[in-house]
């Protein structure tokens, strides 16, 4: 079996000389943009620098969390579509818009057009398992992903998103070796996709309780990408898993001064919470929920947290079921699952609760805060048996979890003589 | 002509991902009509844009027209307008790359092969482009990354193979420059194997042959040297670099009628400056300066034909005025235009030698340290220190130089081996006079 750890530690210590003689100091996307921007100037007649420069504003919103670079995305293909009609590639950014403003179903049936007109095009079977990935379609985005890889063998398109549903299938190892071979085939150059692949990484050591290794991770994605916001909010769950809970608020802080969305503000208060700073989280938490609100209705809402807060800090069970609804009509992935699980629980609806979570757990997804609330499920149905197993498997999975301390106390519950589990790394 | 390597080690590579594997039936001119008919029929085929440009690309590597890699230029631009953000498009940005390589811009070549690379179309290909920039600009450090990257962890057996090989001769033009000549031998040889395996296009493994021949030659082998471009030209009759190669070892081996004649097909084939200048020389050598005159013309005539060729033809042309003690001014400017592009240690060399011809000594020496940073055992350029530090009063210096030259290749110019030898022998003399001065008390 491949050691993980070598992988992990030679992505961290490869050096960066070509990256660092040729990284210009625009990042990936403005480059872009400046070069999109040229190609217009020289052929304002042409589509497919609008195109272009469409497609790099969508990365710079990857980039900066900054979403009102969409606008200016959408303001480009609209140009482009008046040019060219229909013309392929401003369609595929279309999708890609899309995509990037969570309106899944929607990407999901354009793609689907276009890949019907173009069925050898292997950005459309991604952009087509991303939306089934984020609606919970599983096995129809392995169907993409493998047209992808049987297309264009070892595409990088392709790795990624097998890779996430290896890790949704509980299959780190894989998951890690597909992020691993992507990896390897980018050029340094791309310093925001190589930060946001070591990222994804980083979470996955995260997962499951290696916190040394996702440190080093995600230390060589900052250093990709200085002050990279998704790799600070990695850092930030990081710090909250080592107990640095200071750190965590001092990381969300800095994340936080450049395009805040209401998911990291909702991060902050939690992170400012267990720091011990009741005022300034409670202040945060307002803030959150006034922000989170304005959305529920929105394809691009904060709705899985939403539901998390007024389950544990806005005390609103009711509410969080009514949002948990909401969701679980427009998509069944496994974290909305989970969400709609709990707040069934909540509400004292277990046997909904326990059929919701069983199927979040039958994807095959290893997440220690979802066999945790499994547990909790199956121990409200005095199911001890099967509530300390998933107790257990959690606490196993990863000691060092945001529910690693209610899950040993539940297991204190059922199984005192029992409960001792050792945290390891 | 160790230093014209990458340049066709890319156009070797780069017809088609990789080219190696495809059975290369039709000619090639009947290729770019097949594919200016596919784009007339179809004006939104992208790949059959870029499928034109690859043609053009072949064309040119065939030709050695820079005309050719214009055309190229103009095919791939439409494709790449057509598809650009897909991971097909990365065949084309790749050839682009190649484009740019072909006309010595290697900061584009590096944008084009990253762009194809940031696409992860899952085809190592461009990192070996990358590389090939890189070292041409003198970055051997990021040249050796980026070829460690030429590793295909999918496809079949034989796509990883042709990968190892393109790894193998791209490896062994580092060991040769970070002077290692007998590892960069090991290397080629290895490479060579593989393309027999692969049933390489036959020029393409006779390429491979030629640049075995060329190390060879760099260390004074003129045995094995000959028998590697004899090989070249076994297996592909008419080959033009096999024919320059020979007739190298022919001028070596002092039969200089059968190197004059051998010299005239290879610039038959395909008219390289250098392969002017070198007739050029043997003529000098021989007494006949009449043709000699022509064959210098000739160098100027290619060198300035088109914006192009004076464009990769630059440092070609500065060696040669520099040699020939000609338009010494003009020799140092391109030089010095050609270091503002690239910073490898042939840029430098010429450098150094352009300085020197000029009576700068100071400046060619700093150059010429530039050129010796890797501690590449190129004859030539140890030749050029000896000369220079003998200008700037390091006697000491200037000896162990030329004996450098001269232990690595005794025969490393028609011209300048023999003054090698004599500034040698007369620097050597030289030290026996001060010393018996010495011991005799008079100094």
């Amino acid at each position: 079996m491949k050691n993980f750890g070598a992988v992990v530690l030679s992505l961290v210590l490869t050096p960066a000389i070509y990256a660092q003689a040729h990284l210009k100091s625009a990042t990936p996307a403005e480059q872009k943009i400046a070069w999109a921007e040229a190609a217009i100037k020289a052929h304002p007649d042409r589509s497919q620098p609008y195109n272009e420069l469409a497609i790099a504003y969508v990365n710079r919103v990857r980039e900066t969390a900054d979403s009102s670079c969409y606008h200016q995305a959408e303001t480009a293909i609209q140009k482009s579509l008046e040019l060219t009609p229909d013309n392929l590639e401003g369609q595929k950014a279309r999708v890609m818009i899309l995509l990037g403003r969570s309106e899944f179903t929607r990407a999901l049936d354009l793609a689907k057009v276009l890949n019907k007109k173009t069925p050898d095009d292997v950005l459309l079977y991604a952009f087509i398992a991303d939306a089934e990935i984020e609606l919970g379609e599983y096995a129809d985005a392995e169907t993409a992903v493998q047209w992808m890889l049987d297309l264009r063998p070892g595409n990088v398109p392709a790795l990624l998103r097998g890779a996430a549903l290896r890790r949704l299938y509980g299959d780190r190892e894989g998951a890690m070796l597909f992020f691993s071979q992507a990896y390897q085939q980018m050029p340094p150059t791309q310093a925001e996709d190589l930060a946001w692949t070591l990222t994804q990484m980083a979470d996955l050591q995260l997962s499951v309780g290696h916190l040394d290794d996702s440190e080093g991770l995600l230390r060589s994605a900052l250093q990709k990408f200085p002050g990279y916001y998704q790799a600070r909010e990695s850092l930030a769950r990081l710090e909250t898993a080592q107990q640095h809970y200071s750190e965590a608020v001092e990381v969300l802080r800095q994340r936080n001064q450049s395009f805040p969305t209401a998911a990291s503000s909702y991060a902050l208060a939690r992170a400012l919470e267990r720091a011990g700073h009741t005022a300034d989280a409670n202040s945060a938490y307002r803030e959150f929920e006034a922000s989170a609100r304005r959305t529920i209705d929105s394809a691009d809402n904060t709705n899985e947290e939403l539901i998390f807060y007024y389950l544990a800090h806005g005390h609103d069970a009711a509410e969080a079921l009514r949002i948990a609804r909401i969701e679980i009509s427009k998509r069944h992935d496994v974290g909305t699952l989970d969400a709609y699980a709990w707040a069934l629980y909540a509400n004292a609806h277990y046997e909904e609760a326990q059929k919701q979570i069983a199927s979040a757990l039958a994807v095959g997804v290893r997440d220690a805060v979802m066999l945790y609330h499994a547990g909790a499920i199956a121990e409200s149905l005095k199911d001890g048996p099967a509530a300390t197993q998933l107790l257990k498997a959690s606490l196993e999975l990863d000691p060092s979890s945001e529910t690693a301390g209610a899950a040993r106390e539940a297991l204190q519950k059922l199984t005192p003589a029992t409960a001792e589990v050792r945290h390891s790394k | 002509m160790m230093r014209k390597i990458l340049f066709f080690m890319f156009l070797l590579s780069y017809v088609g991902r990789p080219t190696v594997l495809q059975a290369q039936q039709s000619s090639t001119n009947e290729l770019i009509k097949t594919m200016q008919s596919r784009v007339r029929r179809y004006p939104e085929d992208y790949a059959g844009y870029a499928g034109l440009g690859a043609a053009y690309l072949q064309k040119g590597r065939e030709t050695g027209d820079a005309a050719d890699f214009e055309l190229a230029k103009g095919a791939l631009e439409e494709s790449i307008d057509l598809l650009s953000n897909d991971p097909a498009a990365a065949f084309a940005m790749t050839q682009m790359a190649v484009v740019c390589m072909a006309e010595h811009r290697f900061d584009g070549a590096l944008v084009w092969a990253q762009k194809a690379l940031a696409l992860g179309s899952g085809d190592p290909s461009p990192w070996a482009i990358a590389g090939d920039a890189l070292a041409d600009m003198g970055d051997y450090v990021g040249a050796a990354e980026a070829y460690s990257k030429l590793d295909s962890l999918f496809g079949s057996e034989d796509e990883k193979l042709a990968f190892s090989y393109q790894r193998d001769t791209r490896k062994s033009f580092l060991r040769f420059v970070a002077g290692d000549t007998q590892g960069a031998i090991d290397l080629m040889r290895s490479a060579i194997q593989k393309a027999i395996q692969m049933h390489m296009p036959a020029e393409n493994i006779a390429w491979s042959q030629y640049q075995l021949g060329e190390e060879l030659f760099q260390i004074g082998e003129m045995a094995a040297a000959e028998k590697a471009y004899l090989a070249a030209l076994e297996g592909y009759p008419g080959y033009y670099r096999g024919l320059a190669g020979l007739a190298k070892v022919r001028a070596a081996q002092g039969q200089y009628k059968d190197a004059v004649d051998l010299f005239k097909k290879a610039i038959a084939a395909v008219p390289y400056p250098e392969y002017a200048t070198a007739l050029g020389d043997v003529y000098q050598k021989i007494g006949d300066t009449q043709e000699a005159k022509k064959q210098y013309q000739l160098v100027e005539f290619i060198g300035h034909l088109s914006q192009i060729n004076q464009q990769i033809h630059n440092r070609d042309l500065a060696l040669f005025y520099a040699d020939h003690d000609l338009k010494l001014n003009e020799s140092l400017e391109l030089a010095r235009k050609e270091l503002e592009v690239r910073h490898d240690i042939y840029t430098w060399d010429v450098l150094a030698w352009s300085f020197y011809k000029s009576g700068k000594f100071q400046e060619a020496a700093d150059a010429i340290s530039h050129a010796l940073a890797q501690g590449t055992k190129d004859a030539q350029s140890l030749f050029h220190a000896g000369m220079i530090y003998e200008k700037t009063g390091d006697s000491a210096k200037a000896k162990s130089y030329l004996s450098q030259a001269l232990a690595t290749n005794p025969h490393f110019n028609i011209l300048y081996s023999e003054v090698a030898a004599e500034r040698l022998a007369a620097l050597t003399q030289k030290d026996v006079i001060v010393s018996q001065q010495e011991a005799a008390g008079v100094r």
